[in-house]
């Protein structure tokens, strides 16, 4: 059964000028899939209409069959960056989604505080965003984004500022949280490995259309040896051929005049 | 440290150099009077009490001044920066009103509220009022983009995104705004007694000058200084409590 279907959705900064450009995608309960492309592609935009933080200007985006008009509490989000509230300690940014919805009760810290105990920061709770490095603040926001449990989870190149050893643990850490809730995942990324490494699917995107898809035929759990295997050399071989293979620009018929 | 002991120095040795020249000149003391008169005169009013009225009277209008100034300028600054409209039909006059004296408005105010406390609490508080309301728009208007977008994400409301989000994050540059006003207010202060002013340091230093008495006005300008110096490091210490989960853990 189809979780989030895109059905020809379009983002129009103007008439004739598609940041989006009428694509097609679902994505089935429980699996998790990575869109890939250059900057500016428009995967990010894809990505707010899939969140309901942009309405697209044609087309339609539905979660379990409802049109997504605005922000859902189904749906978690993970910006590029942690985007932490600097005055609140770890504990209380998990918290933020439930707090502004009431008073957190004393369960709630405790799931908050279970967590960050997944997502590796047990006993920095207390700390507050400026005294966490990098890694650590990510690790944060991922798990804000799971404390209201959403059956939908959206991320935005959430590890592209951090260094390879660290992302790579991320990486583990968001692949063992998501399966244990049966999350599904739409993950944006510029990098392949990471594409083929956390993905069942991937799309390539490149301005405003999807090109490509690959499925990911890896068996689960993915560990450190999945990386080294050959089977994974292979895939990130296709999708690199398939990000190449896509045409640039698509040249206007008028192009000469 | 060793800053420190140089900045005293330097102090001891332009005042040692101040009274030499004014012992061997022998210019007139009311003209520049002698740094060892003037500790004389501050110490006498000090002891004698002949100061604490007017210390205190001064401090009572600046403090008055001070917070209802800062207080309407928030309110004020929260509501043109939430309210666009607003903001875009009041904004020329706001520059406009920025540019006009405040202090020239003081005989008007005499005129409308007597002489005394009142007048110079209305002319401190006006002059608070600007950098408040300024700094109040700048910083609840310039919120990182990406924690506003996380704040529609969670479906925060109006109330809350202000409450929870922009206050927050432009408080930094709202207490910014409040240590300028806490400069301003000692002016606001002084000239407003200049004006109108029967108790105070200001009325104090217009006094002095009736009687001729430098060393006095250069007493009351040492107590003046060290009044500002005081209100301006209890601003200090408010803005780090406040803002010490900002910065550091």
């Amino acid at each position: 059964m189809s979780f989030v279907s895109i059905d020809s959705a379009s983002y129009d900064v103007q008439p004739g000028q598609s940041i989006v450009d009428r694509i097609d995608w679902t994505i089935p309960a429980g699996e998790f899939h990575c869109l890939v492309g250059r900057s500016g592609c428009g995967k990010t935009t894809l990505l707010k209409l899939a969140a309901g933080l942009l309405q697209p200007t044609a087309g339609a985006i539905r979660i379990r069959g409802n049109t997504v008009r605005e922000p859902s509490p189904e749906v978690g989000f993970v910006f590029q960056t942690p985007t932490l509230l600097e005055w609140h300690t770890a504990l209380d940014n998990v918290l933020l989604p439930l707090s502004l919805k009431r008073r957190p009760r004393p369960e709630d810290r405790r799931k908050a505080e279970e967590l960050l105990d997944l997502v590796g920061l047990s006993g920095l709770e207390g700390r507050h965003p400026r005294a966490l490095s990098g890694g650590q603040q990510s690790r944060v926001a991922i798990a804000r984004a799971l404390i209201t449990e959403p059956a939908l989870l959206l991320l935005d190149e959430p590890f592209a500022a951090l260094d390879a050893i660290t992302r790579e643990e991320l990486q583990d850490d968001l692949l063992r949280l998501c399966a244990l809730r049966g999350t599904t995942v739409l993950f944006v990324t510029h990098d392949i490995a990471e594409a083929i490494y956390l993905a069942d699917r991937v799309a390539v995107m490149e301005a405003g259309r999807l090109h490509h898809t690959l499925a990911v035929d890896l068996p689960r759990p993915r560990g450190r040896e999945a990386r080294y295997s050959p089977r994974f050399t292979a895939l990130c071989r296709e999708l690199r051929r398939a990000m190449d293979g896509a045409p640039v620009q698509p040249v206007p018929l008028d192009a000469a005049s | 440290m060793t800053a420190r002991i140089g900045s005293a120095l330097l102090l001891v040795l332009l005042l040692g150099g101040w009274e030499l020249y004014g012992r061997l000149s022998g210019i007139p003391s009311l003209v520049v009077p002698l740094p060892s008169a003037v500790l004389q005169t501050l110490w006498d009013g000090l002891a004698t009490g002949f100061l604490l009225p007017h210390i205190a009277m001064t401090s009572a209008e600046m403090t008055l001044g001070l917070a209802i100034g800062c207080a309407v300028g928030f309110l004020a600054g929260v509501l043109l920066a939430e309210v666009e409209g607003l903001r875009r039909l009041l904004y020329p006059y706001i520059i406009a009103s920025q540019v006009v004296p405040k202090l020239a408005l003081g005989p008007l105010f005499i005129v409308w509220f007597g002489f005394g406390m009142t007048s110079t609490v209305v002319i401190t508080a006006l002059i608070c009022f600007f950098p408040l309301l300024e700094n109040t728009i700048t910083g609840l208007g310039q919120v990182d983009p990406n924690k506003r977008e996380l704040f529609r994400m969670l479906r925060a409301t109006r109330l809350q995104t202000l409450l929870r989000l922009k206050i927050p994050a432009g408080l930094p540059v709202i207490l910014a705004g409040v240590r300028v006003s806490v400069v301003l207010a000692l002016v606001g202060a002084v000239v407003g007694e200049f004006i109108g002013g029967r108790t105070g340091l200001g009325a104090s230093i217009i006094a002095a000058q009736g009687m001729m008495d430098s060393t006095l006005m250069f007493a009351l300008f040492i107590v003046i200084t060290a009044l500002g110096m005081a209100f301006y490091q209890a601003a200090a210490a408010i803005e780090r409590w406040l803002l010490r989960r900002h910065w550091t853990n």
